[in-house]
């Protein structure tokens, strides 16, 4: 643009959104590195004991609750979102496939109804859903003559609890990338699809090599978003669980990453908790970078664009 | 593998309830081993036709054969054709090799074997070198012809082309359309092409099947359909420049364009409309037939001479489609400002005027008198009302 | 050509392709529709329950259907008796519209900057703000906790505070900027000339045309954040000191917390509605704004 510069102009229009994200955003990033590096921060007496660079950090590792924390949302990140990913992608090319735009209009309503439903109501249902004796689907395994199982309720198992948290994860995040994918799959030229009939090709291998790697942009740009949010669960699992995080009698069980972070803010008023919060964060903010590099190395080979 | 097209007819129906007539009965034979066009402007039908040919679509009514078998249930997958796309539609995220290959992979050749024939197509059409290329780094003309090499990678019985040269610029088409016969020469492969250009057509196939709202005009060597056009849209269509055509008369025996005496008929007396090509004017020291010029063209070889004549009879223009647009052979005065110069070379009866070609030596100036013969052969006659030769 | 039995033949050979066609789409609605089921029955399962009464939801095994004659609308007002569920409505829907309204004037606002003005460091800012929606929220939660309780905002916590506490540091969205900052490039910069030589003033040039210009992008950034502020969880409760002042998420947590012996299931499910349908109501009339939004944000990313 041959304009000419309008500085003063430009930063009157910026000065409301800048100074709100001058507090809410910038300040914060800067601020987290300053509170990790403090000593028991007493933020009510603003008073802080000297400073420390891995103090925080080891706080935060010597949780008692951080192995579990940290192998929960590893297991829920790199099983929820592989899964998901793929019936995901499916169920889009089934929908895709579908000739009438109405009925398929009335089924995308359908698979994305849970992106609009509130995770803790509709988790709330999914827990008395999987419940022992009053639930849903132990009543269906029944009728395969399987024996109630104890999902979620008192004593049962970790793996019943992670397996339920799993699939009510999965069922959660379906809808958001159905769209996406949908809206992919929708993009592509028929013409692609006609010459493959011409050359012959069966439905399989047209999904295969042509739908696929035609949609491999979207599928990362579903896989990097989902992993990054995955790595982020906390509601989810306090719509299940509560604010106990785990089947009654097992508390903490499920927790996340996130979770130790909001831990450490409900006892802001000890010494040390928001430096401790700062550090989880930290924690967390170092996982999603690294793993987030590593994807986009990975996509690299594997994502076609154009 | 002779092409046999027998009451093929398409119907469409749009959501409006009403009709379209695509393809109207077609009865073609196209011998083996030979290179028809299937030409006509936007909407004739003649892309209907050959996606039917393909197997994309299917017909409302009628049949095709390829050679005895009557392949019109089958679909596109089992009828061994090769298509090329108007766009290409050459896989993106391939390279050209695995392109060319792709067809081979699913009639499951092994996989040596193939690459060894996909090497030697792409070698016969000339993109050899670049195997490892994806489409988007080759230019327009090398797309093509991968396009091509993906069709013919599988030894098809036919060869489809839609609209093969309307996306390359004009320097590319007649080069491409050369290499496009040499192909089709080279591989003896029955190819069937579609295209709305005239000039394309006339200059490679070795018939031409002139098509207008579904329905066959004329079938037959260009040059024959050139010289002896059955009706008055055959002998508009082809020519370049365009037929010039006048209102005429048959009275006694003589064909009359207004005071002038243009030639003999046997025909009845009737109103007609005459059409005599550039290339038919003769100067000549006695005639009735006198105008005045009003404007020269000369490119060296010819001079053109274009002359106002209150008979010229006006018609519409072919649009020339780059893109798909609507045709409207109009015969409404009104609309002779539609100005639709389009690059290809065709140019547009201009109000009241035609074209005649002379030779350069005659000199002829603006505003001199110039007194015309015409000669016979590249005269056609048409009843007003049908059209159709007289 | 051919002979009457080849005829037949190929005349089977139609139907043949023709059945294997409708079996095949036949699959397809199979498919579709036994996934649709799976995503529609914890809904069925939450509306059955709210109209159960308590001894027909502790049957085992459970209930399937109920009569509509006899659903038990009283479990609505049961529920409303645990927690002030209208309340907490209430607040939601204020503190949406507030921060909303917020987001979309600061956007508007920085997006005009973005899109239309030249200025030193413009595209560097951009960048940095692009840089800063990868970082993970809970960074600046701490931060941002620290802040609003050194406004005030959290000691003796009145109800304005709290609304204060829950909108300001929302009433900006560096995702929904970089969306309308999309939208309002898009618009030729002719435009832009055309009202200059007519005499309009930038402020204007902006809301005389761009916005309107804009508006299915600013329809759909308003939906979805409204939507956001609905489901929002830990934040309201971070900063809710009291409990008429927080909203539907975290006060329907904190009314069925099971610490306190069984949970009644109906009141918890007629809440959870109470809490879900406005929402979906929404959802079903606005459908094409919202997920033509997360569509989009798709195809960008």
């Amino acid at each position: 643009m041959l304009e000419q510069e309008r500085n003063i102009a430009a930063w009157f229009y910026l000065a409301p959104a800048l100074i709100l994200l001058a507090i809410f955003i910038f300040y914060p990033i800067f601020n987290s590195f300053v509170l990790v590096a403090l000593e028991d921060y007493n933020y009510l007496q603003q008073t802080y004991d000297g400073f420390t660079l891995t103090g925080n950090f080891r706080n935060v590792l010597n949780d008692p609750n951080f192995g579990q924390a940290m192998l929960n949302t590893m297991l829920i990140t790199f099983v929820s979102v592989p899964v998901s990913v793929i019936i995901a992608l499916l169920i889009s090319v089934w929908l895709n496939a579908i000739p009438i735009q109405k009925i398929q209009g009335f089924f995308q309503t359908v698979f994305f109804l849970p992106y609009v439903t509130n995770a803790i109501a509709i988790g709330m249902a999914f827990a008395f859903m999987f419940n022992r004796r009053y639930g849903l689907i132990n009543w269906f395994l029944g009728l395969f003559g399987i024996d109630p199982i104890n999902w979620i309720n008192m004593g049962a198992s970790y793996g019943n609890a992670m397996i339920t948290l799993l699939i009510y994860i999965t069922w959660l995040t379906l809808a958001f990338k159905i769209i996406v994918f949908l809206s992919g799959l929708q993009g592509i030229d028929k013409q692609y699809y006609e010459a493959a009939r011409v050359d012959s090709a069966s439905r399989a291998r047209i999904l295969r090599r042509i739908t696929v790697p035609l949609l491999s942009p979207m599928i990362m740009y579903i896989t990097v978003t989902s992993f990054i949010g995955a790595f982020k669960t906390y509601t989810e699992v306090i719509g299940m669980f509560g604010e106990r995080l785990g089947p009654p009698g097992d508390p903490n069980s499920m927790t996340t990453i996130v979770a130790l972070v909001y831990d450490a803010l409900d006892r802001s008023g000890v010494p040390g908790a928001m430096s401790e919060a700062a550090a989880a964060a930290l924690i967390l903010f170092a996982i999603t970078l690294v793993f987030t590099f590593v994807n986009m190395q990975v996509s690299k080979k594997r994502v076609h664009y154009g | 593998m002779e092409i046999t097209l027998q009451n093929l007819t398409k119907v469409f129906q749009s959501k409006k309830e009403d009709e379209v007539v695509a393809v109207d009965n077609l009865d073609i034979v196209i011998p083996s081993g030979k290179l028809y066009g299937l030409l006509g402007p936007s909407g004739c039908g003649k892309s209907t036709t050959l996606f039917m040919i393909s197997g994309l679509l299917k017909p409302t009514e009628g049949k095709i054969y390829f050679g005895e078998e009557d392949v019109t249930p089958v679909p596109p997958e089992d009828r061994g054709i090769g298509l090329v796309f108007q766009n290409y539609a050459l896989y993106p995220h391939m390279t050209v090799k695995q392109n060319i290959m792709f067809p081979l992979e699913n009639l499951k050749i092994d996989k040596k074997e193939g690459l060894k024939k996909a090497q030697e197509i792409a070698d016969l059409v000339g993109i050899g070198h670049l195997m490892d290329r994806k489409p988007a780094q080759l230019s327009g003309g090398q797309q093509q012809r991968c396009a091509i090499a993906r069709a013919l990678v599988k030894e098809p019985r036919v060869l489809l082309l839609d609209e093969p040269l309307s996306n390359l610029d004009a320097r590319l088409r007649l080069q491409t359309r050369e290499e496009i016969r040499r192909i089709q020469r080279e591989t003896g492969i029955t190819t069937v092409f579609v295209t709305h250009d005239q000039e394309e057509a006339m200059s490679i196939s070795d018939e031409i099947v002139v098509l207008d709202e579904g329905v066959t005009q004329q079938v037959g060597q260009p040059q024959d359909v050139y010289d002896k056009p059955n009706n008055l849209f055959v002998a508009k269509f082809l020519g370049t420049p365009p037929i010039n055509l006048f209102d005429g008369r048959i009275e006694n025996g003589k064909i009359m364009i207004g005071d002038a005496y243009i030639g003999k008929s046997e025909a009845e007396d009737q109103e007609v409309t005459v059409g005599i090509r550039p290339e038919g004017f003769k100067i000549v020291e006695r005639s009735s037939f006198q105008v005045e010029v009003e404007f020269v063209e000369t490119i060296g070889r010819d001079t053109t001479l274009i002359i106002n004549h209150p008979n010229v009879e006006v018609q519409g223009s072919f649009e020339d489609p780059e893109e798909e647009g609507d045709v409207t052979t109009v015969e409404d005065t009104e609309f002779e400002a539609l100005n639709l110069e389009m690059g290809s070379g065709k140019s547009i009866q201009d109000q009241k005027t035609f074209r005649a070609i002379v030779d350069a030596d005659y000199g002829v100036q603006p505003g001199d008198t110039v007194k015309f013969s015409v000669k016979p052969h590249k005269m056609h006659v048409f009843n007003k009302e049908t059209g159709e030769l007289v | 050509m051919q002979n009457v039995e080849n005829v037949e033949e190929l005349y089977e050979d139609e139907q043949k392709i023709r059945f294997k066609r409708r079996m095949r789409l036949a699959l397809v609605y199979a498919v579709v529709i036994f996934f649709a089921i799976f995503i529609i029955i914890p809904f069925y399962w939450m509306v059955i329950t709210a109209f159960k009464t308590e001894t027909q939801v502790f049957m085992s095994p459970p209930m399937l259907w109920v009569n509509p004659v006899e659903w038990q609308w009283v479990n609505f007002s049961l529920a409303l008796e645990r927690a002030p569920f209208i309340r907490y409505l209430a607040n939601t829907v204020l503190v949406a519209i507030l921060s909303t309204a917020g987001t979309i004037i600061t956007t508007i606002l920085s997006g005009f900057a973005f899109a239309r003005l030249n200025f030193k460091g413009r595209d560097v800012l951009f960048m940095i703000l692009i840089a800063t929606m990868m970082i993970p929220g809970e960074i600046f939660v701490v931060t941002n906790f620290l802040t609003i309780t050194s406004f005030g905002w959290i000691e003796d916590q009145t109800f304005v505070e709290a609304v204060l506490a829950m909108t300001v540091p929302f009433m900006t969205s560096v995702f929904f900027l970089f969306f309308l900052r999309q939208a309002f490039k898009q618009i030729p910069d002719e435009l832009y000339y055309a009202a200059k030589v007519d005499g309009k003033t930038d402020w204007q040039y902006l809301w005389g045309i761009m916005v309107p210009v804009a508006l299915p992008t600013i329809t759909t950034i308003t939906i979805l954040n409204a939507m956001n502020t609905w489901n929002a969880y830990v934040w309201p409760r971070l900063i809710s000191q009291r409990e008429e002042f927080q909203l539907v998420s975290n006060g329907l947590r904190d009314a069925f917390d099971d610490t306190a012996g069984r949970i009644m299931y109906h009141e918890q499910m007629a809440a959870s509605i109470i809490v879900t349908v406005p929402l979906i109501i929404a959802f079903l009339i606005l459908k094409k704004y919202i997920m033509r939004g997360v569509s989009r944000s798709g195809i960008k990313g």
